[in-house]
């Protein structure tokens, strides 16, 4: 307000783009002008030692390809944890090429998760919780494996002044052994931890809630929550809040 | 490495190689950086199982970091955007160990990328590292021989290793297999290129710092020290803790004066061809060596370390530090073949293999260094005695440098030796007579001619009365990243433009006036050149105002030019650019997608010319042209992100 009132006399501020002010003048129609010409920079052709480079690139990329690891996501199963599979399926089903064909057979066939099996893997680079169940899939956790007994919390102390060479031949030598004779070696690791068994169920037991749950927080449950707990409390809060206004 | 658009590259590249499970894992790491395993799953959207697997098989390809803290026994993963970084580089990789060593060698090192990290014991189980198959002979030898055609020429060691393999497996060809396989794998350690697997390499550097940095603490002899001195010795204690867990070095003992065991011998191949061909065919166990010749130079003992084969519970990857030193090298060669004599080049290249053997890294710190704050690290010291060696007895030293009584004094006016030689004065004929003296003297005046300015590509040394040789890292690879900076610079604004950034990087700060004195150009170009190199960000402005007011009138402009900066621009642009490319090739490939599901189906793969049309071939033609071109514009881009970064 005090600004328009300092400025007596003088249109209001943007006063001059009204369409009033030009009651003859047209609307300006011309084309505007073209952006100006601009010559496109083309890439060199590709020398020979390039074309090595490339095509190792590529021979190496068909490998992974071709590999265990290589792995898409299927719409499907990413979506299918809220919704029905099936109905999720339908929705992505492409009638022109969705029909099974006799050619079918020949196509690529596409995973959707890695396949880890098939190769030795050298269990100490992995993290035990997470992930040596999936590697070794008579790993139970708690139990003695490949001579390293499972603990809940090492002592910090220990770690880096061990020898790790001798360690990494050891295991070496163990999955060498447990290779050639594969059947005698599990059952080694089978045998031993027999008087356990309870055990292992109740960890089991643990290890399926936790992958239900997915952590203590739920996003879906945030509302509800927040809703059976505090749902009076914030009626009595909006009644205080009113009272306190007349103070 | 951790802007937009490097983590943007890093998803493709994972994507691209490995498929969208992994890109949407490592894309997720990205953002969040650092990340347990629930919320992971949580925010990837991800099923237990798919989560479980791909992060195996991401750690075993050295995707992501893991670390369990001690804490609270939770386990939390990071990216690791290096190594998805050097998926770009590995074509180039091969392409050079290829080159280096020969067919089979490259073989094993894709092996050992396809696997991440495999243990020896089972590189000897895989059937595609049994030499057996008949293809390696026709395609490596023409391979080789164009590669030489084109680059090194007179390097017949080279072509002498191609063709080993090939006889060997000619004559027996299953009984071989496992005698060769290690040692190619020796020649890699040797070399450096490959290196063993510690558990430490698994958890990102930081936690590497911090773990150390604990350790140390809670020894006795630290817990007595108290301020200043507490904290040296924790920083000195910690240092030497990580590089002793981080240590992956293979080539002790395989090094023998300073030259790996698998390393070729020019000098002896050059001398006798034939000869060494009949000794390989009854030393079996050597692949790429040249040195059945060399027998008796050797001590027994140590001769026969190499057919030991290697220890089989040792696990390898790939060495990307070492690897990068080997293609700076490589750059520097270029940089010395484009303007001098193709036998001053082959000169400097035994130099810089020596060189190369005993570098580990490109330099010490994490980060390239402020322009003015670089010191300067000089490589380690080669003698001429060892240069001489190594260069072939049969290249024609004498023919490109000039005759011996006047060359000092052209030599300083800066006259190219070929030239001189083309003059028609001659020299004394073969060199196959010339004294060994004589011969020290040539290869020491091709280092010489090496030395000189511009690229100061040598630098000479006396060590204890002993010439030796070295070359300037860090001044080189500055020159580097100069030399791509100019090359931009002209592509994008012409040679004016160039002149004017020239100027300024030689006298710092300048006003236009000033400017325009040194520069001798009119004012409306340089004003244009100006302003439209301001706009890219190449140049920039600074005021400096003569009173408090900082009127316009009073004030000082001053342009500036600086390369930090610019390089900093210009590698983000280069990420972007190289992204770009990558999705542009998704977009391609998504456009063709159902021609391409049909020639990877598994009847018509490997047999498209029965099955696909006339013009199915040619389109297909096309599209490999295509994505040739555009992974070759990759790869280009990749070099000079090499040259702003890693060099």
């Amino acid at each position: 307000m005090s600004r328009f009132g300092a400025k007596k006399g003088r249109k209001l501020p943007g006063a001059e783009f009204s369409w009033d002010n030009d009651p003859s003048g047209e609307a300006d129609t011309a084309p505007t002008p073209l952006y100006p010409k601009y010559t496109v920079p083309t890439a060199r052709p590709l020398t020979e030692r390039e074309k090595t480079q490339v095509d190792f690139y590529r021979a190496l990329r068909e490998q992974f390809h071709d590999g265990p690891y290589y792995s898409v996501l299927d719409p499907g199963i990413s979506a299918s944890r809220r919704t029905a599979a099936g109905k999720a399926a339908r929705q992505h089903f492409d009638p022109f090429h969705g029909m099974p064909s006799y050619s079918g057979k020949y196509q690529k066939k596409k995973r959707g998760i890695p396949k880890l099996s098939g190769r030795p893997y050298i269990m100490k680079y992995f993290p035990r919780d997470d992930l040596w169940e999936v590697i070794q899939p008579t790993y139970k956790p708690g139990t003695a494996m490949d001579g390293f007994v499972a603990r809940m919390a090492r002592p910090p102390l220990k770690r880096g002044f061990e020898d790790d060479e001798e360690e990494d031949e050891d295991i070496g030598k163990r999955r060498k052994t447990g290779d050639d004779d594969d059947e005698g070696g599990e059952n080694d690791d089978l045998l031993e931890p027999d008087d356990q068994e309870e055990e292992e169920i109740i960890d089991d037991d643990f290890e399926d809630d936790e992958d239900e749950m997915g952590g203590d927080y739920n996003a879906e449950q945030y509302f509800d929550g927040g809703d059976d707990e505090y749902g009076d409390d914030g009626f009595g809060d909006g009644g205080g809040g009113g009272e306190e206004d007349t103070y | 490495m951790t802007s937009q658009y490097a983590g943007e590259l890093c998803t493709l590249l994972v994507e691209d190689n490995f498929g969208e499970l992994f890109a949407r894992i490592f894309s997720t790491l990205v953002h969040y950086d650092r990340l347990s395993f629930s919320r992971l799953k949580f925010y990837s959207r991800l099923s237990n199982s798919q989560l479980r697997h791909g992060l195996a098989a991401m750690v075993q390809q050295h995707l992501i970091y893991h670390y369990t803290s001690y804490d609270d026994g939770i386990t939390y993963y990071e990216p690791n955007m290096q190594s998805a970084y050097y998926l770009v580089r590995s074509g180039k990789i091969l392409e050079f160990i290829e080159h280096r060593l020969g067919k089979y060698a490259a073989t094993v090192m894709s092996t050992i990328m396809f696997l991440g990290h495999a243990q020896v014991g089972y590189l000897e189980t895989l059937p595609a590292l049994k030499p057996a198959n008949s293809d390696m002979n026709g395609a490596s030898e023409d391979s080789g021989e164009k590669q030489i055609a084109e680059e090194y020429q007179g390097e017949e060691a080279h072509q002498e290793t191609e063709d080993q393999p090939n006889g060997l497996n000619g004559n027996h060809a299953p009984s071989v297999y496992p005698t060769l396989l290690h040692p190619t794998l020796k020649a890699l350690a040797g070399h450096g290129y490959i290196l063993r697997v510690r558990d430490a390499q698994f958890q990102s550097y930081t936690d590497n710092a911090l773990d150390a940095e604990r350790s140390i603490k809670l020894r006795p002899d630290i817990k007595a020290l108290k301020g200043k001195k507490l904290e040296d010795a924790v920083m000195e204690g910690t240092l030497e803790l990580l590089k002793e867990r981080l240590d992956g070095d293979l080539t002790r003992g395989l090094m023998f004066n300073g030259v790996p065991r698998g390393a070729k011998r020019r000098h002896a191949t050059g001398a006798a061809d034939a000869p060494s061909k009949k000794a390989q065919v009854d030393y079996a166990a050597v692949d790429e060596d040249e040195d059945g010749e060399d027998e008796n130079e050797w001590s027994d003992d140590e001769f026969g370390e190499d057919t030991i084969p290697m220890e089989t519970g040792i696990t390898i990857r790939i060495n990307y530090e070492k690897l990068d030193v080997a293609l700076r090298n490589r750059r520097f060669l270029e940089l010395a073949e484009r303007d001098s004599s193709p036998e001053t080049a082959e000169v400097y290249d035994c130099l810089l293999r020596r060189i190369e053997y005993q570098t580990g890294k490109c330099r010490d710190t994490t980060q390239i260094p402020r322009e003015g704050e670089e010191g300067e690290q000089y490589s380690v010291p080669i003698s001429l005695r060892a240069v001489v060696e190594d260069v072939d007895l049969l290249l024609d030293l004498a023919g490109s440098v000039g005759p011996m009584e006047i060359f000092q004094p052209v030599h300083r006016h800066g006259k190219r030796p070929l030239e001189e030689s083309v003059n028609g004065i001659g020299h004394d004929g073969p060199n196959g007579v010339q004294s060994d003296g004589n011969r020290t003297y040539e290869v020491d005046q091709h280092l010489c001619l090496l030395a000189q300015p511009p690229y100061n590509l040598t630098s000479k040394r006396m060590v204890s009365g002993l010439i030796t040789w070295t070359v300037e890292f860090r001044h080189l690879a500055r020159k580097l990243r100069h030399l791509e900076l100019e090359r931009i610079i002209e592509a994008r604004y012409g040679d004016v433009a160039l002149r004017v950034v020239r100027v300024l990087h030689d006298k710092g700060k300048l006003d236009e006036k000033r400017l325009q004195e040194i520069s001798l150009l009119p004012f409306k170009d340089l004003r244009q050149v100006l302003a439209t190199m301001q706009t890219g960000g190449f140049v920039d402005l600074q005021e400096v105002p003569r009173d408090a007011q900082r009127q316009p009138s009073r004030t000082i402009f001053l342009w500036f030019y600086d390369p930090d900066r610019v390089c900093n621009s210009v590698l983000e642009d280069a990420y972007k650019a190289m992204s770009r490319c990558l999705q542009r090739l998704l977009f391609e490939r998504n456009r063709l997608k159902e021609f391409l599901e049909k020639t990877e189906r598994s009847d018509v793969k490997g047999n498209e010319e029965r099955y696909l049309s006339e013009a199915e071939l040619t389109l297909l033609e096309q599209w490999r042209a295509k994505e040739a071109l555009l992974l070759g514009e990759v790869a280009r881009l990749d070099e000079m992100v090499a040259v702003m970064r890693d060099y």
